[in-house]
């Protein structure tokens, strides 16, 4: 099982979900391709510019390998202060 | 006295001053900033800070670690508020302790301009209508871009 979870603007287009590593995805790339494909506006959503990727509450990159049992993160620019 | 503290609960930079001091012990120079909810003249709104819980905590943690590494910190402290506040609220307080007041002032200032655009928060305005979205300014973008070693 993976963990996928939203933050920041991008949690107004997906509620957190837990799911099988589905067939095709090794990737965070391929994960958003796949989270995007029946929802458009999560599709624009996490291409928008400035989001970010952290896989098992590390900052990454999205050509990062994904496997089960990781937690994914995409988040919207960071805001703190 | 812990490195970081996430709360949803208000809390006093005095009296966080006074307990950072306590645990820096003898010390020559202590430095600290407190951000605080802006009233945006009397338009009163709710600010709605969110985290990610274990990360946040974490990413902080390592950007004190490079602060630490990059002046001669003795001790610095993180007190950052999530949830709901009002206006003239304290959100977030950084202090940093050091032999010499450069150290201390500078540990300040990055650990601040990471905090605003590097540290996993998200924040909403809530208002009349409804909940906004706000991003990082520009202007922190570019304070970021002082610190590139």
């Amino acid at each position: 099982m993976i963990r996928i979870l939203f933050f920041g603007r991008l949690s107004d287009a997906a509620q957190p979900l837990s799911c099988e590593l589905p067939d095709d995805v090794a990737t965070v790339q391929q994960l958003a391709i796949w989270l995007g494909a029946d929802n458009p506006a999560l599709s624009d959503a996490l291409s928008a510019k400035g989001v970010r990727i952290a896989v098992n509450q590390d900052m990454t990159a999205k050509d990062a390998a994904i496997k089960d049992g990781d937690e994914i993160a995409f988040m919207s620019p960071l805001s703190g202060g | 006295m812990e490195r970081v503290n996430i709360t949803a609960a208000p809390f006093s930079p005095s009296a966080l001053a006074e307990q950072f001091r306590a645990h820096a012990g003898d010390i020559g120079a202590i430095a600290s900033f407190t951000g605080y909810v802006r009233g945006e003249g009397g338009n009163v709104q709710t600010l709605r800070l969110s985290h990610y819980p274990g990360m946040t905590e974490a990413e902080i943690g390592r950007i004190m670690d490079r602060a630490t590494k990059k002046w001669e910190i003795m001790a610095c402290h993180v007190t950052h508020r999530v949830g709901d506040m009002a206006a003239d609220e304290a959100i977030v307080f950084v202090s940093a302790a050091s032999a010499h007041r450069r150290a201390a002032f500078e540990a300040v200032d990055f650990l601040m301009d990471y905090l605003k655009s590097e540290a996993p928060f998200w924040k909403q305005e809530i208002g009349g209508g409804g909940a906004k979205w706000i991003e990082p300014r520009d202007q922190d973008k570019h304070d970021l871009n002082r610190w590139q070693d």
